[in-house]
């Protein structure tokens, strides 16, 4: 299989980061970047349906709290370890995915994106009136006291482990993405892409490849989701509203969803950005604005995103080096 | 043939749910949770209204419709505050959200119209975003009510009383469908709207004035805006947060008339309502009730697209 | 908006200037002359603070508190290094903060704190790290009801049964409805503890819960009509619980009822945003005790505030229970041996051994305790909106009800009750 440069160096920088980055930084950046992390995949998938199928899901960071809630619920109703409840969370967060999208595969356009978001608006409702399992009983296993301990995997108990742990997957994750991208699938959302008519002629199962762009999205925000709750032990509803979800798609589309750093952009501005503002003591609604107008000026002056801008300086400099180098 | 169906279909489902739900419970209690139930309904249609106006002649999805509403009756809550007669703030409240929305139409707006509509739409959540944190700046957390007149005066509507100001929502709601409708059958610039709404790229080439007659778009849909946000101060709560979250079920209410059609905006933000508050009379479901907006237009659109394929396919040029 | 900004920012600047000269007026025990010099005592504080909610006003007053003791001499002649992180109502921030203070930074303990989030977040943590938390805004159970945080305010359980209690014995309340939010750990909890105070009175209660951000508040009204109740407790937060009392102004149903309220109601802008409909019917809970008492504590923290606090720091019940974090605090590490104040392990168990610290701001004493559920205050004062303004209507009582019974127990065990 043939790679490209800015594969290679991704997964170069990855690995770095899982030997280095948690012997550099303290407490409170381990968390940041745990957090950032799991956001990546989450805005990873979301970029992927935009950029390889050009469907717009609102309802992103909605699944990641399904898979937060399917991972809590098994972490304290069954003795299961961290790994195996991972995949059950990724395979049960996809197979909703699907579930929920079955009536939108045959939209497309703002009308999928909108269906998302009620999706989205949805489960967040749900959320904020059952809460997410902490060891409680019954089905919603919500209990008034501090929640019950949250097992971690056995290699990773402490925040660092746990980190590079995050960021393993966060790596797997991505090349989940690309091996879909360089095989059948990949070439099957190329077309639907273009033209599902034509897809259709040529004998492309146009519902069954969609449902599929669905369900790897599902289980790449399930897994996020799953990862997440490890990290803090616990959730709540807050992170999960709707307008979260839609929030992570523009940074998506800010950070530039043709490209993989594109995603790992987005995460950053959505989570160590905020949490650099608010280190520095700046007024959060100042925050507030000063991201919203960043936001905006992102989306009118790049159209392909921040990745792409760069991406365009770097294409530059090497036209630039190159018949230099021959000369 | 096909309308009839549906409104049949409609009425039937309505009064399932109606009855369903109201099942064993005395009338009087029923016809109560039906006028709140209206009630609310009517500002999810006044919310979705104010969407459908600026999408039909623009194709953008204002998601900051509820952040700039909330910013202007703050305006309007501090000019009472410091003694400016009411209607002179409402004025002022409803210009401030007016000169917002066309701000953002002219300036912002072109730079985007090439793009796809959910970046068009996803890009007002940052233009929310700025109004927002500047609103919650400006006013810290306190509680406040924005008062009007009409609070005072209220009639009884099966065992409901109902302030003077809903029944102005209400009132509002039915005239903009109203004049909506006559403008864009009877003015140059209706049709000219009408005729972007159905094709952008073919009204260029024929000579409409695009950048015109999106600023009188801008310009409408600010101006309702800015009436929404004084209803919601009023009617909902006077906190920007929640007005300008409540553009959530407002999309909702206008996904029920597939973003263009005002009446159906209107019929589907009052089954929202009341559907919403009948819910109350379950005991299982009474916690989940604001789920209602949601689920209805999610079945909306899955109705649309079983019959109207291209529908679905339109905004896909 | 830009003017509008810089006024604001010149106001508070010039504004904090008073504050710095008359830095000596107020003395905070314990309280030798001078400056306290020497290595500082980390002590870290966690608030939230973000639309739509500021609960920073705890963690205001602790610094300024803290600030008064630096200027009086400090602990053992040191300063209190006082470090507060926002959590903005985000679970994350939550997490990150705590982890910054007590990781990154060595806080020997936390104080004021204040969050709708950050206790829940973090409350397994506090206790994995062996640090206590002083707080005084707890709104959720979790901070209650876990082992490492102890509030100075009552929370919406015990202020909410404070306030059926008055509603039964002096409103004569037979069936009360309570309306609370519908979040498992803030209304299924606190009105389920006043379905059962109602229970073991032998007299009748349902809860009503509705969703915080939901537009509509009529339908819970009809919901607590056709409760059959005789007497409605609002325990919601304070905008929701205005836009509920304006829905029933609205059905005229002031005289129908007997209405009481939790805290949140308990504020000097409540009774303008209410109006004069209210006047003389709705009675509220005070957690701790009244804003303009006229006790020592309670003068001395207005005195604080004044010399110490900003000029728009809130005086309201969170900042009361902010000093008397504070001041309690301040007065456990004096009477530490200084060689062990850097010591968490040490604190931590000086903290667990707190018992019977008095103050004029609160109805009973002070204590803590090695358990999974703290709540020493429990016993208010009951006001009535009236005039624009609160008046006192119950001096401070306990409350009674069948979950404060493990807590009583755990009081005799101290020789407290």
């Amino acid at each position: 299989m043939s790679t490209t440069l800015s594969g290679r160096i991704g997964v170069a920088l990855a690995l770095m980061a899982i030997v280095f980055l948690p012997m550099l930084i303290g407490g409170q950046w381990m968390r940041i970047f745990t957090s950032t992390a799991c956001f990546t995949l989450a805005a990873a998938a979301a970029a992927f349906m935009y950029a390889r199928l050009n469907m717009v899901s609102l309802a992103q960071v909605a699944l990641m709290g399904v898979g937060g809630w399917v991972m809590l619920r098994l972490n304290h109703g069954t003795a299961l370890p961290f790994e195996i409840n991972l995949l059950l969370t990724g395979v049960l967060t996809a197979a909703i995915s699907v579930l929920l999208a079955l009536p939108a595969l045959r939209m497309r356009g703002l009308y999928l994106a909108l269906i998302t978001l009620m999706i989205a608006g949805g489960l967040e409702v749900i959320f904020s009136t059952y809460r997410f399992p902490n060891g409680g009983t019954g089905f919603w296993g919500v209990m008034p006291s501090a929640a019950a301990p949250f097992r971690r995997p056995v290699l990773a108990e402490s925040d660092g482990a746990y980190l590079r742990y995050v960021i393993a997957v966060v790596l797997i994750g991505f090349l989940l993405i690309d091996l879909h991208r360089r095989t059948r699938p990949g070439r099957a959302w190329a077309m639907i892409r273009r033209s599902e008519a034509a897809a259709l002629a040529s004998g492309v199962n146009v519902t069954a490849f969609k449902a599929w762009a669905f369900a790897l999205s599902g289980l790449l925000a399930g897994l996020a989701g799953g990862l997440l709750a490890g990290a803090l032990g616990l959730l709540d509803p807050a992170t999960f509203r709707a307008s979260e979800s839609v929030l992570l798609f523009a940074l998506s589309v800010v950070g530039g969803a043709q490209y993989w750093f594109g995603a790992v952009i987005a995460a950053a501005l959505y989570r160590v950005l905020p949490a650099l503002f608010n280190n520095a003591g700046i007024d959060p609604n100042l925050t507030l604005v000063i991201f919203g107008a960043a936001l905006l000026h992102a989306i009118t002056t790049a159209p392909d995103g921040i990745a792409g801008q760069i991406m365009g300086v770097f294409r530059g400099l090497t036209a630039w080096l190159r018949p230099k180098g021959r000369r | 043939m096909r309308i009839l169906v549906s409104a049949g279909a409609y009425a039937l489902a309505m009064a399932g749910i109606i009855l369903g739900l109201s099942w064993g419970q005395p009338s009087n209690v029923v016809g109560m949770f039906l006028v709140s139930g209206l009630a609310v309904g009517s500002l999810y249609a006044l919310g979705g209204i104010g969407l459908v106006v600026l999408y039909r002649a623009t194709g953008v999805l204002n998601f900051a419709n509820g952040a700039i509403g909330a910013l202007g009756v703050m305006v309007a809550w501090q000019l009472v505050q410091w003694g400016w007669p009411g209607p002179l703030t409402w004025v002022l409240g409803i210009g401030l959200t007016t000169a917002l929305s066309l701000g953002y139409g002219r300036l912002i707006g072109p730079g985007l119209a090439w793009r796809d509509p959910v970046v068009k739409a996803v890009a007002t959540l940052g233009f929310a975003l700025v109004v927002l944190g500047m609103t919650a700046f400006a006013w810290e957390d306190d509680v406040r009510r924005f008062a009007l007149p009409t609070d005072n005066v209220a009639i009884t509507i099966l065992g409901l009383r109902v302030t003077v100001t809903r029944l102005v929502v209400v009132a509002a709601v039915i005239g903009i469908v109203v004049v909506i409708w006559a403008y864009l059958g009877r003015t140059r610039t209706g049709l000219q709207m009408r005729a972007l709404a159905n094709d952008r790229d073919l009204s260029a080439l024929i000579g409409v004035p695009i950048v015109r007659v999106e600023t009188v778009a801008w310009g409408i849909s600010g101006v309702i805006a800015g009436f929404t946000g004084l209803m919601f101060g009023n009617l909902v709560r006077l906190e920007p947060t929640i007005i300008t979250f409540m553009i959530i079920p407002s999309i909702a209410a206008a996904i029920c008339g597939r973003l263009d059609n005002l009446a159906l905006v209107l019929v589907g933000g009052l089954s929202m309502g009341v559907i919403e508050s009948m819910l109350t009379l379950s005991p299982e479901l009474r916690a989940v009730r604001p789920i209602a907006p949601f689920v209805i237009a999610a079945l909306v659109l899955v109705w649309i697209q079983m019959g109207h394929r291209s529908v679905i396919g339109r905004d896909q040029q | 908006m830009k003017t509008t900004l810089k006024a604001m920012f010149l106001a508070g600047t010039v504004l904090a200037i008073p504050g710095v000269v008359l830095a000596d007026t107020v003395v905070c025990e314990p309280g030798n002359d001078g400056p306290a010099t020497g290595a500082p005592i980390r002590v870290g504080g966690i608030f939230g603070n973000a639309a739509p909610g500021d609960f920073s006003s705890a963690t205001r007053a602790a610094s300024a508190y803290f600030a008064c003791v630096n200027a009086s001499g400090g602990i053992h002649g040191r300063p209190v290094e006082y470090g507060v992180e926002n959590d903005q109502w985000n679970p994350e921030l939550a997490a990150q903060a705590a982890a910054k203070l007590v990781e990154d930074q060595g806080v020997v303990a936390l104080v004021g704190n204040a969050s709708f989030v950050e206790m829940s977040v973090n409350a397994s943590y506090y206790a994995r790290n062996g640090v206590m938390v002083m707080a005084s805004g707890c709104a959720v159970s979790e901070c209650f009801e876990s082992s490492n945080i102890v509030s100075t305010n009552q929370g919406p359980l015990a202020s909410s049964v404070g306030a059926a209690m008055y509603a039964v014995e002096d409103l004569g309340a037979t069936n009360i409805a309570c309306i609370g939010l519908a979040i498992p750990s803030v209304g299924n909890w606190s009105c389920g503890a006043v379905e059962s105070y109602m229970e073991a009175q032998g007299l009748r209660a349902s809860s009503v819960l509705m969703n915080p951000g939901a537009p509509d508040v009529n339908s819970s009204l009809l919901e607590a009509i056709a409760s059959g109740a005789d007497s409605i407790l609002v325990n919601l937060p304070a905008g929701l619980g205005i836009a509920f009392l304006g829905a029933a102004e609205q059905q005229a149903l002031r005289d129908v009822y007997t209405w009481t309220s939790s805290t949140p109601l308990y504020d000097v802008s409540v009774p303008g945003a209410l109006g004069s409909y209210w006047d003389g019917a709705l009675y509220v809970n005070a957690e701790l005790t009244p804003l303009d008492g006229e006790g020592e504590h309670a003068r001395h923290w207005r005195a604080v505030m004044d010399d110490y606090g900003r000029t728009d720091d809130p005086r309201d019940t969170f900042s009361q229970a902010g000093y008397l974090s504070a001041r309690f605090f301040t007065q456990l590490l004096s009477t530490m041996d200084p060689a062990e104040i850097d010591d968490r392990a040490a604190v931590t168990a000086a903290i667990q051994g707190i018992v019977g610290y008095e103050s004029d701001l609160i109805c009973g004493p002070y204590y803590v305790g090695v358990a999974d559920r703290h709540m020493p205050n429990r016993a208010g004062t009951m006001v009535r909106v009236s005039d624009g303004g609160f008046e006192v209507v119950r001096e401070c009582y306990e409350y009674e009800g069948p979950y404060f019974e493990p807590l009583i127990e755990a009081e005799r065990a101290l020789g407290l009750h």
